[in-house]
Formats: C-alpha cells, sequence, structure tokens
C-alpha cells in the first residue's frame, strides 16, 4: 500500500489548489480524480468571474478571502503561465431600487477595503459601455473585477502541483475510508492508499466523502443554471464585466468578455438536483435579459448553451449556509463542502488556509524547493512573427494549424496530450479546441486520429468526455 | 518578403475557377493557397453524383468536377500551395501563411477569398437537454463517410432536408445505418427537387415537415432526441444514437473580418454567398477573376489613376 502524507480527495479547482499549496510544505500528496481527466466536475462551467470582493459581508471569511484572491490574482496566473484579464466590472441599476442595493454593495466593498470602487451615474456607465441599452440610473465599478479561463488555470494547478513532486491518479474513486494509526486509508477503485491526512475537495460529492468515515452536518444541494455564449464577431464587446442587479430583486445576470474574445452570457438558475441539462427557461431567461441589457444582441451569434451546477450548502433543517462551509471533524481531516461563487476567485487562497490547517496537524516543515511557476504549452497564436518562425523550424508540428477558430497546430495538440489530454474535452479545456465559431465541426475530425494514434486506441475509442461517450460509433459494433 | 500579384485563399470549386479565368486573362503572378493537402475544397468528399449539368452537360462526381477544375490550371503558371493555411491578412495587403515548412509573408496586390462556408453547429439552436457526443454537421458526417469510409453512428436522426441533409440520408442508409427520419421545420423539403426525388424519396426515410429538435439527451454519448412538431405542438421521444445537423451555411470571412471592404479585396463562390449549384459558383467565380485581372491590368497601365479619377468627383 502506497503511503503518503496528504492524499487529496477531488481534481477540480479547490483539489488542484490544495494539492498545490500542500506542496508548499515538505510532504508527499496524493490527488485523487474519480474521472479521466482533472477539471470535469462542477470546476469546468461557471462565470470566469475573479469577483472583487463587495458581495459578501464585511469581516466574513468569504469577503476577506475574496479582496485578497483577487489582489493576488494577476501574480498567480503569472506564476502559472494563465491569461487573465483584470477588465473591471460595472454592476448596472436601472431603478431606485437597484440603486439602493448598489449603494449597500458600494459600502460594503468600502469596508472589506475592494480597491479603486466607485459609484458612477447612469451616464457615466453609458459612455463607459456605448453597448448598452440607455436608460441606466446608476453603476457600481470595480476596476479590479477579472475573468480567466477556469479550465486553464485548474490544470495549471495540477500541473504545478504535479511538478512540486505531487501523484495524480485519475479514473480513481473513493469507495470507503477507513481509520489506521496515525491517518487513514482509503479504499478506491484503483487499490488501497494511506494517508496521514485528508483534504476532501470532492466537490459535489464532498458531503457523502466526509460521510464515509464522518458524520456531516451539511448536505449539498445542487441547483443549476444556464449560460449562452455568443461568438467573437458578435459586434457585442464590453470592455468590463457587465452585471445587471434588477429593479424586482429577482435573479441579475452577468455578461463576461472572456479571454478568448467570446462574450459569456447568464446564468439563470433552477432546482433540480444533479441535471447538466440545458433547460428551456433558463434559456429563455438568459435570452430575454441579454436582450433587454444590451440593444445590440442578436440570437444570430450563439454559439453554445451549457448548465453549470452549483452545490449550495444546507444545515440539517434546510436552512442555506451563507459562508465557505470547511469541516473539521477529526484531526487531519478536513472537508470544503458546498463552496460556490467565488470558489474560482478563492481557490489558491482555500488551498494556502487548507494546506497550512493540515501541514499544522502532521507538524510539517515548509518545503524550501517548492517551485511556484509553471510554463503553459506553448500558444503559437500568442507568439510574434519571429518567434514563432523559430518554432515552426525547431518542430514543423507547429506550423501545422488545425483549428482555424482558434488558431491551433499540431504541435500544440501533442504537447496538450503530453500533458494529459485523453478525451475531446481535455484538448478543449486545454487549447481551447471546440470552442470557437465552429464548434469543432471543422476540427474535430483532425483530432480525432491524432488523440487515437497519441494514446494508441482505434480512433473509435476517443470520447468527447470518457465514459461511455464515444465520438464515433458503428465501424466496430460499438454502438 | 514575398510578392504576388493576386492572392486567392481556398482551392475550391471557386479559388480553381477564379485562377483559372485570371490567368486566361493575363494574370501571371497568381498564388493559390490551401490548408488541405489537395484542392479540391468540399468537392472531394461529394462522392455522390449530380454535379455540373449547367457546365458540362452530364452529371459527374465532386472528385470528378474537382479533377476538372484543377486539369484547368495545368500548363499555366498558377502557383499552388496546398497544405498551407492564411493565419491573417492585414489592410497593408499582407497574408501571413503558416505550413509544416515554415512561416512566412506574401505580399499581394489583389485578394480573392474563396474560403467557402462554415457549417452552423447545434449550439446556435435553442436545444435543451445534455450536451451529448453523437452530433454531427453534415459535413463531418459526409467527410466521415466518403472520405474515411466510417459510419458517425447506428441510429440516426437527420435535423434539416437541406439538399445535404437529403443526400446524408440516403448515404447513410446506403452505408448500413439506420436513419430514422429527416426532420424539417418548413413545409416543404429545403433542397432541391431533384434531390428529394433521387436521394430522399426513394430511401423510402420518412420527411418529418414541420418539426424540429427541441432537447437531447445521453450523459456521455446522446441517446435520443425530442422531436416537436410546430404546428400541434405534439412531443415525441426519438430513441437515436446519432444526430445529423443541416441548420445553415455561414460565408466564411473571418479572415477579413475588421478589413472594412477595401477595394482590392473580392468574394468568390460560397464565401461570397451560399450557391445551390457548383455550376453557378463556378461561374460567378471565374467572373470574379476575371474582374481582378482587369482591374490589376488598369492599375499597370497607371497605377496613380484611380486616386486622380476619384478626385474629379470630390
Amino acid at each position: 500500500m502506497e503511503r503518503f502524507d496528504v492524499a487529496v480527495i477531488g481534481g477540480g479547482l479547490l483539489g488542484c489548489f490544495a494539492a498545490r499549496n500542500l506542496c508548499r510544505w515538505d510532504a508527499s500528496v496524493l490527488l485523487l480524480e474519480a474521472r479521466e481527466d482533472v477539471c470535469t466536475g462542477i470546476s469546468r462551467a461557471n462565470s470566469a468571474i475573479i469577483y472583487p470582493g463587495y458581495d459578501h459581508k464585511p469581516g466574513t471569511l468569504k469577503a476577506s478571502m475574496t479582496v485578497r484572491g483577487n489582489e493576488a490574482f494577476g501574480r498567480l496566473c503569472e506564476e502559472l503561465d494563465v491569461p487573465f484579464s483584470r477588465c473591471g466590472s460595472l454592476m448596472l441599476s436601472y431603478g431606485p431600487k437597484a440603486d439602493a442595493v448598489l449603494r449597500l454593495k458600494y459600502d460594503r466593498g468600502l469596508q472589506s477595503a475592494v480597491p479603486g470602487l466607485s459609484l458612477v451615474s447612469g451616464r457615466e456607465a453609458e459612455a463607459m459601455e456605448p453597448c448598452l441599452t440607455p436608460g441606466v440610473s446608476s453603476a457600481l465599478y470595480a476596476p479590479s473585477a477579472g475573468t480567466v479561463n477556469p479550465w486553464e488555470l485548474c490544470i495549471a494547478a495540477c500541473e504545478n502541483a504535479l511538478q512540486n513532486g505531487a501523484q495524480l491518479s485519475l479514473n480513481t474513486s473513493v469507495l470507503s475510508i477507513r481509520p489506521e494509526q496515525d491517518g487513514y486509508r482509503l479504499i478506491t477503485t484503483q487499490g488501497d492508499f494511506f494517508a496521514r491526512a485528508i483534504v476532501n475537495c470532492a466537490g459535489m460529492q464532498a458531503d457523502q466523502v466526509q460521510r464515509l468515515i464522518f458524520p456531516c452536518d451539511v448536505s449539498i444541494h445542487p441547483t443549476s443554471g444556464d449560460y449562452l455564449i455568443l461568438d467573437r464577431d458578435a459586434g457585442l464587446h464590453p470592455s468590463h464585466i457587465i452585471q445587471v442587479e434588477p429593479e424586482d430583486g429577482g435573479k441579475g445576470l452577468n455578461a463576461v468578455p472572456t479571454v478568448e474574445g467570446s462574450l459569456l452570457l447568464g446564468p439563470s438558475e433552477r432546482e433540480n438536483g444533479i441535471d447538466w441539462s440545458v433547460s428551456e427557461a433558463g434559456l429563455s431567461f438568459v435570452r430575454r435579459f441579454a436582450g433587454q441589457v444590451f440593444p445590440g444582441f442578436s440570437e444570430e451569434h450563439i454559439i453554445r448553451s451549457f448548465a453549470a451546477l452549483r452545490p449550495n450548502p444546507q444545515r440539517p433543517d434546510g436552512s442555506s449556509i451563507g459562508t465557505f462551509v470547511i469541516e473539521h471533524p477529526a484531526p487531519g481531516f478536513r472537508s470544503l463542502i458546498g463552496v460556490k461563487t467565488p470558489g474560482l476567485t478563492c481557490a489558491d487562497q482555500l488551498g494556502i488556509y487548507l494546506a497550512g490547517e493540515t501541514a499544522a496537524d502532521l507538524r510539517l516543515s515548509p518545503n524550501p524547493d517548492f517551485f511556484p511557476g509553471r510554463s503553459g504549452i506553448p500558444r503559437m497564436k500568442r507568439l510574434g512573427f519571429d518567434a514563432r518562425c523559430k518554432a515552426v523550424r525547431q518542430n514543423p508540428d507547429f506550423g501545422e494549424l488545425l483549428c482555424r477558430c482558434e488558431g491551433i497546430t499540431r504541435g500544440e495538440v501533442l504537447e496538450a496530450i503530453h500533458r494529459g489530454a485523453v478525451t475531446l474535452d481535455g484538448l478543449k479545456h486545454r487549447l481551447g479546441a471546440g470552442m470557437g465559431p465552429c464548434q469543432g465541426a471543422r476540427c474535430r475530425q483532425k483530432l480525432i486520429p491524432i488523440l487515437a494514434e497519441a494514446l494508441g486506441i482505434s480512433e473509435e475509442a476517443v470520447t468527447q468526455s470518457g465514459g461511455d461517450s464515444l465520438v464515433y460509433g458503428g465501424a466496430d459494433g460499438t454502438l | 518578403m514575398e510578392h504576388c500579384e493576386l492572392l486567392i485563399i481556398g482551392s475550391g470549386a471557386a479559388g480553381m475557377s477564379a485562377a483559372a479565368a485570371a490567368w486566361k486573362a493575363g494574370v501571371r503572378d497568381l498564388v493559390l493557397v490551401d490548408g488541405a493537402s489537395a484542392p479540391g475544397g468540399i468537392l472531394r468528399q461529394c462522392s455522390h453524383r449530380g454535379f455540373g449539368r449547367a457546365v458540362f452537360g452530364s452529371e459527374i462526381t465532386g472528385p470528378e468536377y474537382a479533377s476538372f477544375l484543377l486539369s484547368g490550371l495545368q500548363n499555366t503558371g498558377v502557383r499552388l500551395l496546398t497544405e498551407t493555411e492564411v493565419l491573417s491578412v492585414t489592410g497593408n495587403r499582407r497574408a501571413l501563411l503558416s505550413s509544416r515548412t515554415g512561416l512566412r509573408e506574401l505580399g499581394f496586390q489583389r485578394l480573392i477569398l474563396a474560403a467557402g462556408c462554415r457549417e452552423r453547429s447545434i449550439g446556435s439552436l435553442p436545444v435543451t437537454g445534455t450536451r451529448p457526443s453523437g452530433v454531427f454537421t453534415a459535413g463531418q458526417a459526409q467527410e466521415l463517410l466518403n472520405l474515411r469510409h466510417r459510419l458517425p453512428g447506428r441510429e440516426i436522426l437527420i435535423l434539416g432536408s437541406g439538399d445535404l441533409g437529403m443526400i446524408m440520408a440516403a448515404g447513410l442508409q446506403e452505408a448500413g445505418a439506420h436513419v430514422i427520419a429527416v426532420a424539417e421545420q418548413e413545409d416543404h423539403y429545403g433542397g432541391l427537387a431533384r434531390n428529394y426525388h433521387r436521394f430522399l424519396e426513394p430511401s423510402g426515410i420518412p420527411l418529418l415537415l414541420r418539426t424540429t429538435v427541441t432537447e437531447l439527451y445521453g450523459s456521455g454519448r446522446l441517446t435520443g432526441v425530442l422531436l416537436r412538431q410546430l404546428d400541434t405542438g405534439a412531443q415525441t421521444h426519438i430513441p437515436c444514437d446519432t444526430l445529423v445537423t443541416v441548420v445553415g451555411l455561414i460565408p466564411d470571412r473571418t479572415l477579413v473580418s475588421g478589413l472594412g471592404s477595401p477595394d482590392w479585396l473580392s468574394f468568390a463562390g460560397n464565401c461570397h454567398h451560399v450557391h445551390e449549384l457548383v455550376d453557378s459558383a463556378v461561374a460567378e467565380a471565374a467572373s470574379v477573376g476575371r474582374l481582378a485581372a482587369s482591374a490589376l491590368a488598369a492599375s499597370k497601365h497607371d497605377p496613380d489613376i484611380f486616386p486622380e479619377v476619384r478626385g474629379l468627383y470630390r
């Protein structure tokens, strides 16, 4: 049985950042992920916003961690070589009730020391964003807000953890956990592991994972929300994240100009258990709302709709919990349960906190060799002419363009596979293949043979996202 | 930096036709560039007969049509660059080309964009449900079937009765798949009557008019779709493992978006507008090629004449 100081359960944003930060300590770290790749659970779909921190009650862990996480985000993305756009956000009001909400958020933001926050007039907001429907009554401007690609960030954190010696075990579901002398035995689908401490970041299953060995009063109550993506030719390019505080107090809307150049609109909200389905009501809500906020919104430019899940934490009486829930039922066992917005903003901060607490439990000393940097896949589209010429000279694969929408070459695809992509989604998450206007119509069938050859499997065995999501079907009777 | 008089992007039917016409009209410094390994564009995967009635008076296959157009370029000095993608085009008339042999800039005097269309994807439709694998555009399914000899799946529903939808319905059935139906939201099939009578009608595959797909099922691979009859609102769950979509073509002008309409740029073929027949795309592209040639000739006589003429009318 392999022995580790710490086992992290769950390869989503929280688990990958917990593993990364545990490597700051002199610890052997095991990261367990149930699926074929990291970032395949609830981390894979969200608003991609790095929040400024004015939404939460001053003095709470959520407020202070969001402000701190936001402030550190630029450096974090530099370390991890992930594109980050600190584009700022404008929260809009179209009436007196929403004006009052913005003033409250502004006051909260000041108390939480959110940098640069200001209330601007409707006219100023419309001048900052000419694409808005006129009639804005006031807006809350937060220059520190930003956006990042959550997939790239999560995968970068995982790669950094692995560089620093952490071990990743994929396709590994934890079946049971037993207490042992000085630690725990994890019985998994890939055999048994011993760990002196456990950090449970199992996302939607985090409550169930804790219940494998300890009671858990907090339960996860999933809800979902629908999003739309507009292509970059939509002619609708707000330069800030636009958020709308509705006058009727209902659900607002985010419009995020992503680092890829598309516009992400959503989410709606509905109760439906663990269901990745997009709903008709949700889509209509987002479309209607987007049309109200942006007169230039055209349904013709929609290239995709998708659903995201939120793991809402609840007490036994069914009441919801507003703070981050960090359970600590026994020495060396910690669970993050029901972390939703602003989990992306706080992922590294939560990881630092969990790693520090676990290190104290185990009396670990700091790791002097920890290296915080990681280099991303060399992206040809981000290189200048000379650097790109040099790259192609060194490796002709970088000259062979496979995806026109996102400018991806064979060399980049091979590097993504080398770094762990085993599915089409794995390529999408690492390179953006299939995210552009054609949604993979032109590149998908070029990627499949490359994946098959590199993985040593038949093209018929290539999947979109693991499991039974086979892309082809029929030729060898697999369907 | 290399230069040419006329650059044509895309060596499909329109690109080859424009190149041949421009050469015939006197352009001697002409580059035809394509990302694929051979010229022909979408014709290469259209292995059914039914092309060229207007031009040849008989019906030939797509690859035959492509060979014919390519033969028109033989014994010319048109420089054909395959496996070469154009990464960008800038307003100062330079194209950035990428291939396995390297990156290079190519200056040009005129540009004809003949990059064809891209297919609208399922993501653009208000379809609810999950996002499973097993959803193909008709072009993907056609490439898979005709060039790679693979089936996209076994139990197939086709959404959209444009020409490609009807042709693929018959083609997939012939290849051994079970094509359950072709759904069409309008009250009449979308493609040409002759394609209906030649492909869909004899196949016996049901054509469901005023019907569309509203929901997808399946957490991994597609397991079924929900069909809605638009007049009655009746909904039917159809188990299937594959959905092939024919929901629209969009002229692909991404390379020149943001450049406005400079006088050195023209469009040919489906990149200009979507043609029903290859013959008409070829004819239109030939005239675009000739016009480019005369514009180049005019600028050769007196490169400064145009600003001068414009000045007369200011």
